[in-house]
């Protein structure tokens, strides 16, 4: 019996997993790299976030964020925003603001070492990826990183802003 | 079960609630009989302001820990502008967590989450935490019976209530915790003692725009309680402190981390007896380590293993731009015990040597561990092509196996292992999607016991016994005529990708050595005989991510795995061991 009831739970998830369900999340709260804290609707006053969960010592994240930085800057002027949520525990959590101050990535920088909101926006892997419109509603999902990958972020940043125009530099 | 799952639909057909969640499913199996079958279910129920979590777990039997069919955890949040409560599973950290952090850690199986109460009030710039609840701890040690590598074998279950208090006042920021344990410990003669912990911390950071730094002093302190006065008698006092100073330069950062951890010095024999020794670092305590995460592999293999009872130690790390392109990063870190120790004459029995010290001591009667380590990295045409390239020199005393002292001569015995890795990684990606990665690392690796006697301050012997023999021969046994002093390591792997669908991962795993008493045959897999290779000494496997929709994303992975932290295909994990056989892994977020 206990075994039905797992695969029919795992085979409705599966099912209900494509296209992602568009619920709206609660208004969650961040602390900031710079102490101070912020809400999920504080973000989205301006437009849409990209939320990404990242770890000091994960080597995609870090080749994904340096592209995350470029669309921060690009696409500010409409109201964009890049939230780049550290999940590092105390044990590398020193090294955040050093890192980030070092690759002067201008985007927002938010902390959370025991991984309370990164299992609020189930976030499983290490780097995960959410477009979260000013509905609250997670438009984008997205799960690792493969080398190319920022091609389709910057397509589906674009779709959330109903930016139709070619892409340019 | 049922109540559950009629509360999960009663609460998804209600109007205006939000549901979201993810399934994690995993299963593997192979030719040495090692199998695995687990799949986690998460969902978050919003409605106005309450938040509900529940997890569900279905293993038979997971990767590690025990076997459990149903809901393995749930909290209920009311959040309320200044007010937050949370009722069920806390997992909290408190400043840099080393008086509360409790955490659940699936991969390796750690959780340290306190089922109770939460109320927090927040007014800017003053904010109260206040917990109250009950834990069981499950740990595995050597020293209680029934030791096994997957499952837990020791258990300590504890009653707890703290507060947490933390004022801002512009940039700067104080706060103080207190935390209180009431502790069932079952002792190595399976008695169950009443063990009070208590916890007092005070703290203060400040950051500005230049530079930010963060200080905590901690006292703990433990009682036992005695049956025949029935009171509670004084059993271990200890202090630690932790300190942190980031420098922001214009060109580079530095970062600064000094640990002091004095909750309770073991001698060296029972440092690691968590059955016999109690009062002291507590299992709901996650500090700070002063020491580097490193990123390739095959550094973490030797990652040092911190005693949070007795260490003391600093980190200093630079990082910085050479240019627009170049990054560099450099670290230096050592730690070892406060007081070195020596076998008293008399009695054989363990004692310190001379005063505590706030510094680490290099002397090999403290275990003192050393990591240096030096990157650049190189980030061309516009992000697409990455060369990352790193050599690092560790030196780990693990263990101190004897030292012997008189007027004039000392002999010490101890454990070692240092090793010199250079990683190389790089990666290109086309602007059609396709990418290629490729990582090469290689480690020299000595592993083994030390022995160095002096006499009127000169060194008379100073010599290594390596673990590492050169060969078995047709017999199958060690030969152990030839001893190496070094293991040569290589991790090498390649990965052919399409974003944003799939990729491909070839990995081999290589060693030169046989280790003295162990059998370190496996099985020959079709890719290792494919590839030609001698199965004793590489791990090799192949590893297909594909991602069947944004939300959901499946892999599989055929072959062997010696171990470690892997990062593979963007994502970073810790692998234990595995010999011939198939891994499935599937997530999905609804």
């Amino acid at each position: 019996m206990k075994k039905i009831i797992l695969i029919s739970m795992v085979i409705g998830t599966i099912l209900k997993a494509g296209p992602l369900s568009v619920t709206a999340l609660p208004n969650l709260s961040f602390k900031l790299m710079s102490g101070e804290s912020t809400s999920l609707n504080e973000l989205l006053k301006d437009g849409p976030v990209l939320v990404d969960f990242w770890a000091t010592w994960c080597a995609p994240c870090k080749k994904e964020m340096i592209h995350l930085d470029k669309f921060h800057k690009k696409y500010e002027e409409y109201g964009f925003q890049v939230l780049c949520i550290s999940t590092d525990s105390p044990k590398s959590m020193s090294k955040v603001k050093s890192y980030i101050r070092s690759k002067k990535f201008k985007f927002l920088v938010g902390l959370d070492p025991n991984q309370q909101v990164a299992q609020k926006m189930n976030a499983l892997l290490l780097p995960t990826l959410l477009i979260i419109n000013q509905k609250r509603e997670v438009v984008w999902f997205h799960q690792g990183y493969i080398l190319g990958d920022e091609i389709e972020i910057e397509e589906q940043i674009r779709h959330a802003l109903n930016i139709q125009d070619e892409i340019s530099e | 079960m049922k109540k559950v799952i009629l509360l999960l639909s009663f609460s998804m057909v209600c109007a205006q609630v939000s549901f979201t969640g993810n399934t994690e499913t995993r299963m593997g199996e192979n030719r040495s009989g090692f199998y695995y079958n687990e799949t986690l279910i998460n969902t978050h129920l919003q409605y106005g302001n309450f938040n509900n979590w529940l997890q569900f777990e279905f293993s038979d039997p997971p990767e590690l820990g025990r076997s459990l069919n149903g809901l393995r955890k749930m909290r209920l949040e009311y959040d309320q502008g200044d007010l937050s409560l949370k009722l069920g599973d806390l997992y909290e950290i408190w400043g840099r967590g080393i008086v509360l952090n409790s955490i659940d850690d699936q991969p390796i199986d750690r959780d340290t989450g306190i089922r109770g109460l939460s109320i927090s009030y927040n007014v800017h710039p003053f904010e109260v935490q206040f917990i109250t609840g009950k834990a069981k701890f499950a740990q595995s040690s050597i020293y209680a019976p029934g030791f096994d590598n997957r499952v837990h074998n020791y258990i300590t279950n504890h009653n707890l209530y703290g507060l947490d208090m933390t004022y801002m006042l512009g940039n700067h920021l104080i706060g103080t915790s207190f935390l209180q344990s009431k502790e069932d410990h079952a002792d190595a003669l399976s008695d169950t003692l009443n063990i009070k912990n208590q916890l007092i911390s005070g703290r203060y950071s400040y950051n500005n725009t230049l530079y930010d730094f963060y200080i905590e002093y901690i006292m703990n302190r433990s009682f036992e309680f005695e049956e025949d006065n029935a009171s509670y008698r004084d059993h271990e006092d200890g202090r630690a402190f932790y300190g942190n100073l980031n420098i922001y330069l214009d060109l580079f950062s530095i970062n600064m981390e000094y640990i002091n951890y004095q909750f309770g010095a073991l001698d060296p024999l029972n440092r690691w007896d968590i059955v016999s020794n109690y009062g002291m670092f507590q299992p709901f305590q996650n500090p700070p380590i002063a020491m580097n995460i490193h990123e390739n592999v095959l550094m973490n293999r030797i990652s040092h293993q911190s005693d949070f009872n007795n260490e003391v130690g600093y980190k200093i790390e630079i990082m910085g731009m050479l240019r627009d392109w170049i990054d560099f990063f450099g670290l230096y870190s050592v730690s070892s015990r406060s007081t070195p120790w020596v076998l008293s004459s008399q009695d054989y029995s363990w004692q310190k040597e001379g005063e505590k010290s706030h510094l680490p001591i290099s002397d090999l009667a403290a275990t003192p561990f050393r990591d240096v380590y030096g990157e650049l990295s190189f980030n061309l045409l516009d992000g697409n092509f990455h060369i990352k390239i790193g050599a690092g020199d560790s030196y780990d005393v693990t263990e101190l196996t004897s030292h012997t002292k008189t007027d004039t001569s000392s002999a010490k015995y101890y454990m070692l292992t240092s090793g010199q890795t250079f990683p190389l990684n790089f990666s290109y990606s086309l602007e059609n999607g396709w990418s290629v990665n490729a990582k090469i690392e290689t480690q020299f690796l000595s592993k083994g016991f030390g022995r160095i006697e002096t006499l009127n301050g000169s060194t008379v012997i100073d010599t290594f016994y390596s673990d590492f023999y050169n060969d078995i021969n047709e017999n199958g046994i060690p030969d152990n005529d030839e001893f190496l002093d070094f293991e040569t390591n290589h991790f090498m792997s390649i990965s052919i990708g399409k974003s944003p669908r799939w990729s491909a991962t070839l990995t081999l795993d290589r060693t030169n050595i046989s280790k003295t008493g162990i059998d370190d045959s496996h099985h020959l897999n079709p890719l290792e005989e494919f590839l030609g290779i001698d199965q004793t000494k590489n791990w090799v496997n192949i590893e297909i991510i594909y991602n069947v929709t944004t939300s959901m994303r499946l892999s599989l992975l055929y072959g062997s795995l010696k171990g470690g932290l892997i990062c593979t295909n963007g994502v970073c994990r810790i692998i234990e061991p595995f010999d011939d056989g198939f891994k499935l892994g599937l997530t999905t977020v609804f």
